[in-house]
């Protein structure tokens, strides 16, 4: 490459550049080769809500996964036509990625707080990426599997007082 | 068409020889015999110019028959040139009546056959074996009757010469007759298989090509060469020892009737010696045998295009000869408008292997029942919607609709009473529009040929996208069309209307999620070109297509000095272009973000070796026409490869200002600049009325932008115009530029549109969000519920309480059959798919 080019690329990096960083980020992606991360970080695409816009829907399949690059979401569940509010995400978080596997209607709703920037990427793309790396699917199922038995673990580990008595809702990793 | 109501697969070859061919074969017969008299015509000119002008002195006679001998030789060709013509016109009209038959026939075999079959044997068959069976057909009257004639003629000659020479030298032809027929089997037995190995090649090459995604995707180049290879190879084998067999016979021939006048020599000659025979009758023997060659090298040869095309023909044939399980046509009533009650008892369907697939169903709904079918994949739900749509061949027990045997009906009864909706639907390459209208412009096609006859309004066809939930994305094709200066004025005009309404009672709320054209900024998501431009070109030589060859804008870039910056930006797009897309296959996901289309792709991927080791002023005029182009096209917004210098950006800005004003004096009305008041042709109708770009393509930013766009398309009144331009968008092959939601609301409004009296959904709305899916239920509970009847093979229990009935399948048996509320109190099987086991 001539030397013209280069000084040109110093003054910004691109937004192919930067989703890069953001996917080496997130536990689920970090591990793959960079030539996948790359083509993650090209299908991706940023999206803003605003306050009180939902980024998911209760029952619905929106088809998709966010990674919050800034502001703040809300989880919410509606029950017998309450909504309770469950807890906040912020930054960094990296939401709704079952719904990449297969079609699947959420459970809960996700609300923006503030103005959320996000980093998107939807099933068809993440299928049609995956099927190009089809080596990359083993490592995907493992992030899956262990995060499934650390949320157990780390729920049996907070329910540690009410041993033995737990309820008969709990082996979720035994699926 | 011939007047027999045989199948084509049962059609022996010689019936193709007279039909809708006779006036060729006989015109052909007599043009052949004038040809024999007009080769043999030269002969005797011959003798008679020799005999009678040379040596009789006679200037005249010499010059009329030298005359005749000239007309006879320009006859001979000419003739055999209408012999060739008329040949090609027989065997060609009998190749292409095959094909149409065996088409019409092929489509019409059962699914059960298509399930083992690939779509390469069908074409094959169709495209290439057929046409040695025609080249039989162009021959078989005119070649061996003229021939056997000629060769009948010679042999009495030869009798009535000598007998005793004329039987040693006809003997020898039995001895051929005896001979070819063995060389010829061994020769057929090998074309049989060149047949089926043919057969086998294409289809294995549709088979990859079809599964090219696998392929590519799995690396799977080594397995596929390699079943491809050793096809080829005993492909090649084959082909050799046909064609060495089929030498053979020729040479056999060659030789047997070589040793002819061998024969005649030693016989003759032994004569001669012994004073029983004239020296001059020997000759004149000689030469008459001669005579005898060509009718018989000629036969022979008929009779390997007879062999060969009767071969191929047979093989072919016999391939597709599965008995078509329905008829298609009632044979002497108008198809049955039937009562759409369903009744079915003691269904079996059985395979040749003895797995049940459907083991002693019964079920009974009565006209406007609905009824659901449940169960776990493979346990039959399918199977079973597919035999009551005449799909399956059921092999024991019942299926009446409106008390008539659904196996005894024919497809046409079927198609008028039933409409079917597949899990997969095939969707066809043309517009939404026709694959909307295909089951009814099909139907009306079956009742009058030429297919007249009113197709439904264009209020029924906006009726049936919107009760499937298809309207928005026909509104958004419509949306993203660009109108044709001179086109649609009165559209074009509302348009412009609607762009100042909507400025006030939206721009403020969207401008975030819009990119109005401002002249004062730059456009992220529009094209450098674009940003250049800024405006409508009316010289087409300022359209994106034409830019590159556009002297007065290349040589402007130049003086402003953004020749050089530009050219660098797009060797930097071609680096990280092709670098990332490099081995990926040219599917629309991986090219809508990039400035390099796929079929672009290779010729910018050749480029890289340059750019690595050339520097900029190195490169050719050709190289810098294509980084050209694509530093051009480049959308900051879209192509997120590459960033946009900030520079850059000032530089083109600037630019902007210096282009109009040279524009202005240099070439005035060459652009027209964007005005709110003036359509733009080289934007979109939605671009149009926003006045700028949308900068999202997250669903919930395109749905707010269509709402308030659909708001204002009714209060204008031209939201029906944009949606018939969007129903002519182009779906491509297969339908590959839909989702595969959109293909199944397409093939739900199809069938809706339809209005069927039974209708049969299976799986059909597996793909549907859940809005269009409750929208889509809606309907069905609404208005088609006590009018038309439904089974619906469901896989989300979400949506079957309403149902009349509902059928849990397990393993072919139907376990349970109740309402909704009596299954769940029953606590049964679908009560356990529903919340799991206890």
């Amino acid at each position: 490459m001539n030397s013209n080019m280069e000084e040109n690329e110093r003054g910004k990096s691109s937004e192919l550049q930067d989703n890069i960083n953001l996917l080496r980020e997130i536990d689920f992606f970090a591990g793959l080769p960079m030539e996948v991360v790359k083509l993650f970080a090209y299908l991706c695409f940023r999206v803003t809500f605003k306050p009180g816009q939902y980024l998911l829907q209760q029952d619905e399949d929106d088809a998709c996964a966010y990674y919050i690059i800034s502001g703040e979401v809300e989880l919410l569940r509606q029950e017998n036509g309450l909504t309770e509010s469950i807890r906040r995400y912020g930054a960094d978080s990296f939401l709704g990625s079952l719904a990449l596997f297969s079609p699947v209607p959420r459970l809960f709703s996700l609300r923006a707080v503030n103005d959320v920037k996000c980093l998107a990427m939807d099933r068809e793309r993440f299928s049609k990426a995956v099927k190009q790396f089809p080596d990359i699917m083993p490592r995907l199922t493992k992030v899956i599997a262990e995060r499934i038995i650390a949320w157990e673990r780390h729920f049996i580990l907070k329910q540690h007082d009410r041993l033995p008595t737990f309820d008969s809702t709990i082996g979720i990793s035994l699926i | 068409m011939p007047k027999t109501s045989m199948p084509v697969v049962k059609r022996p070859l010689s019936s193709w020889i007279f039909a809708e061919n006779t006036k060729f074969q006989l015109l052909l017969l007599a043009v052949i015999v004038i040809t024999v008299f007009a080769r043999v015509l030269p002969l005797e000119m011959q003798k008679r110019i020799i005999n009678q002008a040379i040596n009789l002195r006679k200037l005249d006679l010499l010059f009329i028959y030298c005359g005749i001998f000239f007309a006879a030789v320009v006859a001979a060709n000419a003739l055999k040139f209408t012999i060739n013509i008329l040949q090609t016109l027989i065997s060609q009209r009998a190749t292409a009546s095959m094909r149409k038959a065996l088409y019409e026939y092929i489509l019409t075999l059962p699914l059960s056959f298509f399930r083992d079959t690939q779509p390469g044997m069908a074409v094959n068959a169709l495209v290439n074996e057929l046409s040695l069976p025609g080249n039989y057909v162009g021959m078989a009257v005119a070649v061996p009757v003229t021939n056997i004639l000629t060769l009948l003629t010679f042999a009495g000659y030869l009798v009535y010469l000598n007998l005793s020479l004329a039987a040693v030298s006809i003997s020898i032809y039995p001895i051929v007759l005896l001979l070819i027929p063995l060389l010829q089997r061994k020769a057929n037995q090998y074309n049989k298989e060149r047949v089926d190995l043919s057969r086998d090649l294409s289809s294995r090459i549709a088979e990859s090509i079809s599964g090219i995604h696998e392929v590519q995707g799995n690396g799977a180049f080594s397995i596929e060469n390699r079943k491809f290879e050793s096809l080829v190879d005993r492909l090649e084998r084959v082909r050799i020892r046909w064609s060495i067999y089929r030498f053979a016979v020729k040479v056999a021939n060659n030789f047997f009737t070589g040793i002819g006048p061998f024969l005649v020599f030693i016989l003759g000659g032994y004569l001669a010696i012994k004073g029983r025979l004239e020296i001059g009758a020997l000759v004149a023997f000689l030469s008459a045998q001669e005579k005898l060659y060509d009718p018989w090298r000629e036969l022979i040869e008929f009779y390997q295009v007879y062999q060969d095309g009767r071969v191929a023909y047979q093989r072919t044939m016999t391939y597709f000869d599965v008995p078509v399980v329905h008829q298609i046509h009632p044979a002497d009533r108008m198809p049955y408008a039937l009562d759409n009650s369903v009744d079915i008892e003691n269904l079996s369907m059985v395979t040749d292997d003895g797995i049940r697939l459907l083991d002693d169903v019964s079920l009974a709904l009565k006209p406007g029942e609905h009824m659901a079918l449940v169960g776990f994949s493979g346990s039959g739900k399918s199977t079973l919607a597919l035999c009551i749509g005449q799909l399956y061949k059921y092999t024991s027990g019942s299926i009446r609709i409106g008390g008539q045997e659904v196996a005894d009906l024919t497809k046409q009864d079927i198609v008028n009473n039933i409409g079917f909706v597949s899990q997969a639907p095939f969707i066809f390459d043309g517009t939404i529009e026709e694959n909307l209208l295909y089951a009814q412009r099909a139907q009306r096609m079956d009742q009058n040929p030429d297919g007249q006859g009113a197709d439904p309004s264009l209020d029924d066809m906006i009726a049936v996208l919107q009760q499937t939930g298809i309207f928005a994305d026909v509104l958004r094709f419509g949306l993203n069309t660009i109108i044709q200066p001179g086109e649609n004025p009165e559209l074009v005009e509302a348009i412009v209307r609607a762009r100042d309404k909507f400025q006030r009672q939206f721009g403020h709320d969207l401008s975030e999620w819009v990119e109005f054209f401002n002249e004062e900024k730059y456009l992220f998501h529009s094209s450098i070109a674009d940003n250049l431009i800024f405006g409508t070109p009316n010289d087409p030589a300022f359209t994106s297509d034409h830019l590159i060859e556009n002297t007065f804008l290349r040589s402007f870039l130049r003086e402003v000095d953004l020749d050089r910056p530009l050219l660098t930006l797009g060797a930097e797009l071609t680096i990280q272009t092709v670098n990332l897309l490099k081995n990926l296959p040219p599917d629309e996901i991986f090219f809508a973000q990039s400035p390099i289309t796929s079929d672009e792709l290779g010729p910018y991927q050749s480029l890289i070796e340059q750019l690595r080791y050339k520097k900029l002023h190195q490169l050719g005029d050709d190289t810098k026409d294509q980084l050209m182009i694509l530093s051009l096209r480049f959308t900051p917004g879209l192509h997120k490869m590459v960033a946009l210098p900030t520079l850059l950006e000032r530089l083109i800005l600037e630019g902007r200002d210096q282009l109009k004003d040279r524009i202005a004096e240099e070439m005035p009305n060459a652009v027209s600049t964007y005005r709110v008041d003036q359509y733009s042709h080289s934007q979109t109708i939605l671009n149009n009325i926003l006045f700028g770009k949308t900068q999202s393509q997250a669903p919930h930013v395109q749905e707010r932008i269509s709402q308030s766009i659909v708001q204002l398309l009714i209060e204008e009144d031209i939201l029906e115009a944009i949606v018939q331009i969007g129903m002519k968008y182009q779906v491509g092959s297969n339908g590959d530029k839909l989702s595969g939601g959109q293909r199944q609301k397409l093939a739900i409004a199809r069938a809706f549109l339809k209005a069927s009296q039974i209708m049969i959904m299976d799986e059909a709305t597996s793909a549907l969000d859940n809005k269009s899916q409750s929208r889509v239920q809606n309907i069905i509970d609404n208005r088609f519920k006590g009018q038309k009847t439904l089974i619906a093979v469901v896989h989300r229990l979400d949506i079957i309480k309403n149902f009349d009935k509902i059928g849990v399948m397990k393993a072919g048996k139907m376990v349970e059959v109740g309402t909704y509320q009596e299954l769940m109190e029953r606590k049964g099987i679908l009560y356990e798919l529903q919340y799991g086991r206890k």
